[in-house]
């Protein structure tokens, strides 16, 4: 993610958390967070346990989050500076008279360099402080944990849907029943492991009147208009397919996929685990040996560890997993 | 034992896991867990979550995904933080060819912590590593936690309580971590990354920490040590089996193929090829500008009649308890003390005064005399020292930095300077992290002098700065080299300049002498100090107190003189020792295995 992405992201989270922005700019949001974006962001579970079990009227918290760290400061440079300038020439009227570029590129530049003396010599602390009110300021870059905290809460709070397909409107007829199709939708995280690992997402749709099951599901359902409501003169097209059902065929088809890759990865693995238990074999071996008879236990023990350890370590294994998933109503019979 | 990160669906169960066999080498398991949180919400109709939720939650899992096995991911989520070459390439090594079980062996100031860090922060991106445990000396653990935090936003926790241990990155020291009741605790738990600083200190295997290490349960381990081999290579031995048992053979095979005195190795080639799987050494390139410079000055002084005064009555009081006391030196620290700090300022000698007045019962002869010094103090006006300081603080024009040992030196100064129009901003071991770090900020800033009573092993680092005033001097050689090295280290890009505050005919001309002409401190290798003072104490006991002992036991000055001189003396020769020794193992052939391949050459430019 770029500071593109964060933003467009940051934004959309703000919106869909029902957050209030009071100043943004394409560097930065100044939010009043919402209490369901304050619950997840502010780290205060015993201000909000408070709060349930009280009754009383929430206090959200306002946030300054800088989603482009360079530009931000770029543009509060130049916005201090622009300031105190205008500060100056209140101050003296008589230089604000003098014509000239050359006076406000001066003026700019001084300040500029004042500011950022000061901001050297008084450091992130103070910055913070000298702003009016005492808002907490967080840089969201990728990676950075206040950008983690914004995933996770959207994991939480996007984990199971149930969605309607809006109809289209034109050519609707008040008495015309659309077939709508219930589908089991899961974005799955297929995760390869051993010493290393890598991951792939994979997005499958189940339709539960066919059983059919599609690949890229979440792709087809971004380019549809969902909704959490049923839309009306709609019939659903009945169930012939279970949950339970639709989920094994899901797994087949992974494992399918999954039995034409290519597994070296898994036998260097693997070559590498029986590598690592001849080489401790080769020295736990002449130990036991020539250990007196009540060391022995403590050496096994020791033994039979290391080797749980390099199991641990390297056994190659494949996981499946769901991010996250939904019962998604469409149009048609499919 | 071998749950990691690697699901976090909303409300797992573990039981939900089926698992098959897909590959002979492996096998797959689904995670079902989803499927009975979604069939509930159906069930009962909700709850159910936004669309908008939804889409992001997708995009945000996406953006986190581990496209392959081997890239560095850890890279992209550091934007603040630019690692060096060797260090990168060090942690994908460890990453990619020694499957996360290394020594890390970089020469002194070549950034372990940083490498370790980076295959840490990797491992943690990966979801390979939720529970990390790194046992540091206890000096170093704010330094670390600093370190993990800041430079690779990495909630690492110091361990200060029982229930601290929890937490999933807990840095701690290995006296304490291997003590009841932690001791249960770690050994119960498995780590998927356990991380050893000064790991030499675990080179033998008869030691309780050593057996401690051993036993604890790791998927992953790095230890970190610029000197793997100190003595004889059993240490070195020792290392690899505490990392991968079997490694260099069982002790014997490795006794017969590769050693031929202790400190003498032979098949030197297979030796490389051995230790490369397990140990990367990156060395300071022998061409590249090394570290910068420093350039040593005393600055030499006389009291004024005032301060001298002061100083002999102080001395002479010093004697007569000592006398008086029947040479017991355990009961004499606050007098030593006096002596030293009268060479400091009047301030400190005043307060120590007051404690000692205190402490003195009311119908004791000895209340009298302090009195009488007290008046002596009284008539000292001005210090002599600092004003030299003052000159020499103007005459720079640039950052410095003042030690002292004393606080009440440290108080004055302030106030000292700052009635000549200099900003000059306190650092002391007893604040807070907060307050320190905001002493920093101010000193990199806008303030001249910062002036500080320790320098710690706290890692502050100040390479911005490249003076450094002794306003007094420490007793205990490793104090001082703490002190430069706060300054002189990677990074700094000037050479340093160390100014000594040394005043004639008093006992800190005998300390400058002995820590600048006979031990040479100031121009030492760095790290060589350490193992000249291990060694020197392990047969005389501390520098600290043979220098108590003989400023007490010496009648007059040129007695104390003899006296100096020959604690210099033994002190050189153990110098000479260490130094003859080396080439034994370290610098010819053992040296030449671990540099040959281990690692790479890197130029530090600063």
């Amino acid at each position: 993610m770029n500071e593109k992405q964060v933003h467009k992201f940051v934004q959309r989270y703000l919106e869909s958390t029902g957050c209030r922005i009071i100043e943004k700019s394409p560097s930065h949001f100044h939010v009043k967070l919402s209490p369901r974006a304050d619950r997840d962001l502010t780290n205060r579970p015993f201000y909000w346990s408070f709060v349930d079990r009280t009754g009383a009227d929430p206090e959200t918290m306002s946030m300054l989050l800088i989603t482009d760290k360079v530009k931000y400061d770029a543009a509060n440079a130049s916005h201090q500076s622009s300031g105190s300038f205008g500060g100056s020439s209140a101050s003296a009227p008589a230089s604000s008279a003098l014509p000239g570029t050359i006076g406000t590129a001066q003026g700019g530049s001084m300040a500029e360099a004042a500011a950022a003396a000061l901001g050297r010599s008084l450091g992130h602390v103070h910055g913070s402080l000298n702003t009016s009110s005492r808002i907490p300021k967080e840089e969201l870059h990728y990676g950075s944990r206040k950008l983690e905290q914004l995933f996770e809460s959207a994991r939480c709070g996007g984990s199971y849907v149930c969605l309607f397909q809006e109809p289209d409107k034109r050519g609707t007829h008040p008495f015309h029943s659309t077939p709508y199709t219930a589908w089991l939708g899961v974005n799955m995280k297929i995760e390869f492991a051993c010493d290393m690992k890598r991951e792939e997402f994979h997005s499958f749709g189940v339709s539960l009147t066919t059983g059919q099951c599609a690949e890229g599901f979440h792709e087809r359902l971004l380019k549809l208009r969902l909704t959490p409501r049923l839309p009306p003169n709609v019939h659903i097209a009945k169930n012939a397919v279970t949950l339970n059902k639709a989920v094994t065929i899901i797994e087949g088809t992974i494992e399918r996929r999954l039995r034409s890759y290519d597994f070296r990865w898994a036998e260097l693995a693997a070559a590498r685990l029986q590598d690592e238990l001849a080489t401790i074999n080769h020295y736990y071996d002449p130990l036991l040996e020539s250990a007196e008879e009540e060391n022995r236990p403590a050496i096994q023990e020791q033994y039979e560890r290391r080797q749980n350890e390099i199991r641990w370590q390297y056994e190659p294994r494949i996981t499946v997993s769901a991010m996250n998933c939904g019962i998604f109503y469409l149009q048609g019979i499919g | 034992m071998h749950s990691t990160t690697n699901n976090t669906f909303k409300g797992e169960q573990p039981s939900a896991v089926h698992s098959r066999k897909l590959h002979p080498d492996a096998d797959i398991q689904f995670d079902r867990s989803w499927f009975h949180n979604l069939q509930e919400r159906v069930d009962r109709n909700g709850p159910w979550d936004d669309w908008s939720m939804y889409q992001l939650a997708v995009e945000a899992q996406q953006t986190k995904l581990i496209g392959s096995f081997d890239d560095l991911q850890c890279l992209r989520s550091l934007p603040a933080f630019e690692p060096m070459q060797h260090q990168i390439s060090t942690a994908r090594r460890v990453l990619h060819e020694m499957s996360g079980r290394a020594i890390l062996a970089d020469e002194v100031g070549l950034g372990k912590t940083i490498e370790a860090g980076l295959v840490l922060k990797e491992y943690m991106v990966r979801g390979l590593v939720r529970r990390a445990l790194i046992l540091v000396p206890a000096s170093l653990v704010l330094q670390w936690v600093r370190e993990l935090n800041q430079k690779f936003g990495i909630s690492a926790i110091a361990q200060k309580k029982e229930h601290t241990w929890q937490y999933d990155v807990v840095v701690a020291s290995i006296d304490t971590a291997k003590r009841d009741p932690h001791r249960p605790i770690l050994l119960g738990t498995d780590y998927d990354i356990i991380i050893i600083d000064e790991a030499h200190k675990l080179k033998n295997k008869k030691t309780t920490n050593y057996q401690f290490v051993n036993q604890l349960r790791k998927k992953y381990c790095l230890l970190l040590t610029a000197t793997p081999v100190q003595n004889d290579l059993d240490e070195l031995y020792n290392l690899i089996t505490l990392l991968k048992p079997g490694q260099l053979g069982g002790q014997s095979d490795f006794a017969a193929n590769f050693v031929v005195d202790k400190r003498v190795p032979k098949n030197e080639d297979q030796l490389q090829q051995a230790l490369s799987t397990v140990m990367i050494r990156n060395r300071r390139g022998d061409g590249g500008i090394q570290f910068t410079k420093r350039i040593v000055k005393n600055i030499e002084m006389s009291l004024s009649p005032e301060e001298q005064a002061l100083y002999d009555a102080v001395t002479s009081f010093v004697r007569e308890r000592y006398d008086e006391s029947g040479g017991d030196l355990s009961s004499m620290l606050s007098l030593v003390t006096l002596q030293r700090e009268v060479c400091s300022s009047r301030d400190a000698v005043f307060l120590t005064l007051v404690n000692m007045f205190k402490k003195t019962s009311e119908d004791s002869p000895v209340r009298a005399k302090i009195w009488q010094l007290v008046e002596v103090i009284k008539g000292i006006q001005a210090n002599s020292k600092a004003e030299k300081t003052m000159e020499l603080v103007r005459e720079m024009n640039e950052k410095v930095i003042i030690f002292t040992e004393y606080r009440a030196t440290q108080e004055y100064l302030l106030q000292y300077l700052k009635s000549n129009n200099i900003v000059a901003v306190p650092y002391r071991g007893g604040m807070n992290r907060g307050k320190k770090d905001w002493m920093m900020d101010l000193f990199r800033g806008r303030a001249q002098v910062l002036i500080a009573t320790e320098a710690g092993g706290e890692g502050i680092n100040l390479q911005f700065c490249h003076h450094i005033i002794n306003f007094d001097l420490p007793w205990n050689p490793m104090r001082v080299e703490q002190r430069i090295g706060r300054v002189h280290r990677l990074g700094q890009t000037s050479d340093v300049k160390i100014y000594n505050l040394c005043t004639l005919g008093t006992i800190e001309e005998h300390i400058v002498g002995l820590l600048h002409e006979k031990i040479n401190l100031f121009e030492l290798v760095i790290g060589e100090l350490d193992h000249i003072l291990e060694r020197f104490e392990k047969k005389d006991g501390s520098i600290e107190q043979k220098l108590a002992r003989a400023m007490l036991e010496a009648g007059n000055s040129s007695e104390l003189r003899k006296r100096i001189d020959d604690l210099g003396e033994s002190i050189s020769r153990v110098k000479e020792e260490v130094e003859a020794e080396e080439p034994l193992i370290d610098v010819s052939v053992m040296d030449s295995v671990m540099n040959a391949v281990v690692g790479q050459t890197v130029e530090v430019r600063p």
